[in-house]
């Protein structure tokens, strides 16, 4: 069983000591193509401020649930709730990030940043027939998402276009992009998957650090404004930028279990298998990779092994480590 | 070497060698023709054509008008018209054809037959239909141009935009019209730029034989008369702005694409 492991920040954005004010809730939720079985019985609460990343062997169905939490693909059974409202398509209260395709190739770096709040505060009949009010507004947008770009160090990119910035700079774009409509919930597809060593790591420490502004405002008496959920196959990543560590798999113990409701010998679809606190880390800091490496083991040994029937669970551990079982999954 | 590049200097230079050899052999052409028949006007001299340039500047003493002003004020404007008819036509059938499987079920098969059909066949049905009037020649170049540029556009529309960025705006808070407006449009629209300007070609070729056909005033009108009086001189001045009109809007169009969409990789 997972033990919770000391961290280099000090204070995490999770208090235990209050309810869990939760953005996202898998209730239930399965899905299948066809008689190919994908996902089965999910449940999950992510709570606000959480950076909570999932991982799980390729083809287990991260990126079916990333769509169905997404609402472009919804599940054939159970809901996905933010905010506690049923998701039924794609909306403004998730952001999200894809591997590629993730700016318009027509806007430059600072017009993409400034695209939501322009179709989140105006109409198109607006920005049509009112074009001299539409232009003092879009000015104010315009300087909003500069704004947001200089935070996040891309000032010399403003007026770029993506296909003259470098694929981390694109990213971190996309990121602003999303960030900037404050949605409930950031949604990222392996998003670092496409970039180098040192710009990856750049990226890593850009969600560190947004981590960081969760515990900051949190310690102000604030509502931490960043929950993200982050779907990567790099355990290293997974485990130094997410405070929560989410494994998905097929291979648990689903005959013993008579949960083989699609067949003998076929596989219900991939569970939760793993749920366990990750350490904090701080990006101005060393990577203690004895952490890492530790969890890494760990997390190989339950999500990923073939071989090793697991008990969901033995692995799924997270309220028990945060509130002592007083909360189920 | 095969697709190695070539300094600007020798590419300019080249250009240069390709058109004096055309005049070369233009100039020799005629001057074989003049030393068996003095008179001849099939193939003029650049004095003649000269002369011919005069004609159709020069003031006709029947209608009160320029040639060469009115025929271009008369083809032009049918261009016009047509071809920002034909291309709004594609442009709306494109985009829903792209974003709406109904209205791709629904316009697909009829659009795909029209395209295999040649507009300049269909100029009887036009007459017939239209009349012989501005409207027809309208018509006959919005029609011409509209199925397989429509399908251009939906192709672009349906291809072009990966699901992730109609998925992404509807995270930013779009709605379907501004999905197709300020994604799916601003996303296509270098291919309708491109599409209409290899489209401005086949229009020139309906327009030019409608005239033939039918027209009082116009290029292809002009070269019909020209060309029965046997009188080449006006005929080559006429394809020379026609060749010259059709280099400046290929140019303009490509600087409107240019333009309107920076972000566009050729």
């Amino acid at each position: 069983m997972p033990v919770e492991r000391s961290s280099t920040a000090p204070t995490p954005v999770f208090d235990p000591t209050q309810p869990p004010d939760v953005v996202l809730e898998l209730a239930g939720v399965q899905h299948s193509f066809g008689d190919f079985h994908v996902l089965h019985d999910l449940n999950l609460k992510v709570v606000r401020g959480q950076v909570a990343a999932l991982v799980g062997p390729s083809g287990c169905g991260k990126s079916t649930l990333l769509r169905a939490i997404l609402g472009t693909h919804p599940p054939n059974n159970g809901r996905v709730l933010v905010n506690g409202t049923e998701v039924t398509g794609p909306g403004r209260d998730r952001g999200m990030v894809y591997q590629r395709y993730s700016l318009y190739p027509f806007l430059t770096a600072e017009e993409n940043v400034a695209f939501g709040p322009m179709l989140d505060r105006t109409t198109l009949p607006f920005r049509a027939f009112r074009p001299l009010k539409w232009r003092a507004q879009k000015k104010e947008i315009l300087a909003e998402a500069r704004e947001l770009l200089v935070r996040l160090k891309l000032e010399a990119s403003m007026q770029k276009y993506p296909h003259e910035m470098s694929g981390g700079m694109c990213q971190r774009v996309a990121i602003a992009q999303a960030l900037i409509m404050k949605p409930e919930i950031l949604l990222l597809d392996e998003p670092f998957g496409a970039l180098d060593e040192a710009t990856r790591e750049e990226m890593q420490e850009m969600i560190l650090d947004l981590y960081h502004d969760n515990i900051q405002v949190q310690q102000e008496g604030g509502v931490p404004p960043y929950t993200i959920l982050i779907v990567t196959h790099e355990l290293n990543e997974a485990i130094y930028v997410a405070d929560r560590i989410i494994g998905l798999s097929q291979y648990w113990n689903w005959e013993e279990s008579g949960q083989a409701k699609a067949g003998p010998h076929r596989c219900p679809g991939a569970t939760f298998v793993y749920d366990a606190v990750a350490p904090v880390f701080h990006s101005d800091n060393e990577r203690e990779m004895h952490l890492l490496n530790e969890q890494r083991a760990e997390i190989r040994e339950t999500v990923f092994n073939e071989s090793l029937v697991t008990i969901p669970a033995a692995g799924v551990t997270f309220w028990q480590q945060r509130y002592g079982g007083g909360a189920s999954q | 070497m095969i697709r190695s590049p070539i300094r600007y200097r020798t590419r300019v230079i080249l250009g240069v060698v390709g058109v004096l050899v055309v005049a070369l052999a233009y100039t020799w052409l005629s001057y074989r023709q003049h030393q068996i028949n003095p008179t001849d006007q099939t193939i003029p001299t650049w004095q003649q054509l000269a002369a011919g340039v005069g004609k159709v500047l020069e003031v006709d003493e029947f209608s009160g008008d320029r040639w060469l002003v009115t025929d271009v004020k008369a083809t032009f404007y049918r261009l016009f018209v047509g071809m920002a008819s034909g291309v709004f036509l594609s442009v709306v059938l494109g985009l829903l054809m792209g974003c709406y499987s109904a209205m791709e079920a629904l316009f697909h098969p009829t659009l795909s037959f029209l395209a295999k059909i040649p507009p300049t066949a269909m100029m009887a049905v036009f007459f017939v239909l239209v009349g012989i009037n501005f409207e027809m020649y309208v018509c006959m170049i919005a029609f011409g141009v509209m199925p397989s540029l429509a399908q251009t556009v939906y192709l672009s529309a349906r291809n072009d935009v990966p699901d992730e960025l109609i998925h992404k705006s509807y995270t930013l808070g779009a709605s379907q019209a501004e999905v197709i407006w300020n994604v799916i449009y601003k996303q296509t629209l270098p291919k309708v730029l491109d599409a209409a300007r290899l489209q401005m070609g086949p229009a020139m070729v309906f327009l030019i034989a409608a005239e033939w056909m039918v027209g009082a005033e116009g290029f292809g009108y002009r070269i019909k008369i020209q060309q029965r009086l046997l009188d080449m001189r006006v005929v080559y001045v006429y394809l020379i702005v026609l060749g010259g009109a059709g280099f400046l809007l290929d140019t303009a169009l490509i600087r409107l694409r240019r333009r309107l969409c920076p972000w566009y990789a050729e």
